[in-house]
């Protein structure tokens, strides 16, 4: 007797991680490991948080989401295919000379909210976006995906100074706490001690999740975002760098090395080998 | 000249809600009349001007029309990086007011100073950059800031020098504006504070033409060009260094249509030494009346083997 099973449902983890690495493989491009353990942040937001009107990636009233770590951004391309505002083409052709996606976020792809990979900069832009709507009396949100490594810059702190400050209740920052920078662990590189307790000390409201359970990310945002404060929220998601992949989890080398046939077609196989059953 | 910008702001900003002014904690008194006119409309983002220039790019996105003001020592300088990629590249309308530019901090040392402002936004593209000379030219400035729909850069460097024009010059982003007409085969070619120093020592000589520039990028090349065919000799001046200033896009054009002598007269590669007033400083960087006139005699040695040519 068939096993009952729920239907599959959109942005599924690992389908995206199968997009990032058919992209990845395609450019033969790095940064997977960073795109990998944020998959499922981006993944309950544009399921169950992002208010894109009428699927229209420039429509005025849309929710923000600004990643500004931007050297994820594969995994938001991949959610972007989901929307089918990538095609396949914009896939498969990913790197080619002549296109468009390139690797890190770039605000002239419609979808994505700002130019980042310099770090430290999308947050601030998220900011004043999320001014803009208070100012608007809209009741836009920005959520705002910033890296552990990334909160070295200074400009950040400025960021979140100034949220609170001007009392931001419409904007979330995710730190994605992969532990990981690009030469090491955040505790060899630069030491960033209780994340969620400085966060707390500049005025957030802040929690701690574990940023590969849906669920509990789902519950999180709602509840965040339905307080009755005004203070601007964060979440601090814990994550594991190359999630999903079981050679590349907790490995800094994903986040240089380029995929080759064999790593490719492993990595594929485990992420399919695990599929959810789904209706046909 | 800052009376000028200020009211012009006020005016604009009363009709048109969308005009946000942004400041780094700076422009005490300055403001006064915009917080009392417009409250709403004022932000102070606190000492922080990396931040501020990234919730402009936000702000302009989300519809706003935002005016950031700073010192030109930090706007445009220290967030050069977040007006390039934040707002350029995206083409905002976000206007840079970089006050007190050039030596105007004379006596607070290089910190304050900003003589490589022009150089820095030059390379970038999409932007807009407007240096006037006096009350009349800033005007004129704020009203083509308020219509443009790309960033802008609006140089306030000295401002209580007195006005170079006897009314509102009508020119328009890329123009330059002449101020004296004459026949001598040197002209004269200066921005902000310079230009007035410009007409003192064109004086010196026998019938100089005189030309304001109060936008330097883009700059004309039609009337460039027509003026360095029309002259053996171009002056430059300008309170900013001799890098990648207006003598610097003058000498781009000439060589590339009209190659011709060009003399830049600016700061020479170089931090300000001692403390001073504002006088002493122009001084020390050799920019007073008596130190140009030396530099373009030299010049003309140079050019001609005596003074006596022009």
């Amino acid at each position: 007797m068939p096993r009952e099973s729920a239907p599959m449902q959109k942005f599924d983890p690992k389908k995206l991680r199968q997009t990032v690495l058919k992209m990845a493989y395609a450019g033969s491009t790095v940064h997977i490991g960073c795109a990998f353990s944020i998959v499922e942040i981006l993944a309950v937001l544009y399921r169950s948080h992002l208010n894109l009107v009428n699927n229209n990636p420039e429509d005025p009233l849309r929710d923000y989401l600004v990643l500004s770590k931007g050297h994820g951004v594969m995994a938001q391309y991949a959610c972007m295919h989901e929307l089918g505002w990538l095609t396949d083409d914009d896939i498969q052709n990913y790197f080619h000379d002549g296109t468009v996606l390139k690797g890190l976020s770039d605000a002239h792809v419609k979808g994505l909210e700002v130019s980042s990979g310099s770090l430290g900069h999308g947050l601030s832009i998220g900011v004043g976006l999320a001014l803009a709507a208070k100012r608007k009396h809209t009741n836009q949100r920005c959520f705002a995906i910033v890296g552990d490594g990334e909160i070295n810059e200074g400009a950040i702190w400025e960021a979140l100074l100034f949220a609170a400050h001007f009392e931001l209740s419409n904007l979330l920052v995710i730190v994605d706490k992969n532990g990981y920078q690009a030469m090491g662990t955040t505790d060899e590189v630069m030491s960033l001690g209780n994340i969620a307790d400085k966060f707390r000390a500049f005025g957030f409201e802040t929690r701690e999740v574990n940023g590969h359970d849906e669920l509990e990310l789902d519950r999180v945002i709602r509840d965040l975002m339905n307080l009755n404060s005004k203070a601007p929220r964060a979440i601090v998601a814990h994550t594991v760098k190359g999630k999903g992949v079981s050679f590349m989890e907790d490995d800094n080398r994903w986040h240089y090395t380029r995929l080759n046939e064999d790593t490719y077609k492993s990595a594929i196989a485990e992420l399919k080998s695990e599929e959810p059953l789904s209706i046909s | 000249m800052r009376n000028a910008f200020s009211s012009a702001l006020v005016a604009a900003a009363k009709l048109d809600p969308r005009i946000l002014l942004l400041t780094g904690d700076h422009g005490y008194a300055l403001f006064d009349e915009f917080r009392k006119a417009c409250p709403d409309q004022y932000i102070n983002a606190g000492i922080a001007e990396q931040n501020m220039v990234g919730v402009a790019a936000g702000l302009a996105k989300g519809g706003f029309r935002p005016f950031v003001y700073g010192l030109s020592a930090f706007v445009p300088i220290r967030v050069l990086e977040q007006i390039k990629l934040d707002v350029c590249y995206e083409q905002l309308p976000v206007v840079f007011i970089g006050d007190g530019a050039g030596v105007v901090y004379s006596s607070l040392g290089s910190s304050h100073q900003s003589t490589e402002d022009i150089a820095a936004l030059r390379a970038i593209p999409n932007i807009t950059i407007l240096s006037p000379a006096d009350r009349y030219e800033m005007t004129q400035c704020i009203k083509l800031a308020l219509i443009s729909d790309r960033p802008v850069y609006l140089r306030m460097g000295k401002a209580d020098l007195q006005p170079v024009h006897e009314s509102l010059p009508d020119f328009q982003v890329g123009d330059l504006c002449n101020i004296k007409h004459g026949t001598n085969k040197m002209c004269f070619i200066a921005t902000g504070s310079m230009v007035s120093t410009a007409i003192i020592v064109s004086k010196e000589f026998e019938d100089v033409s005189v030309w304001s520039a109060p936008c330097i990028k883009p700059l004309n090349i039609d009337t460039v060009i027509d003026i360095t065919r029309s002259h053996q000799l171009i002056v430059t001046l300008e309170e900013h260094s001799v890098y990648g200033g207006l003598g610097s896009a003058v000498s781009e054009i000439a060589t590339g249509y009209a190659p011709t002598w060009i003399c830049r007269i600016g700061i020479q590669d170089r931090f300000s030494q001692f403390c001073g007033n504002y006088e002493y400083l122009i001084q020390e960087h050799k920019l007073d009346i008596d130190s140009v006139l030396v530099q373009i005699e030299n010049f003309l040695f140079h050019c001609y083997g005596n003074r006596e040519s022009v």
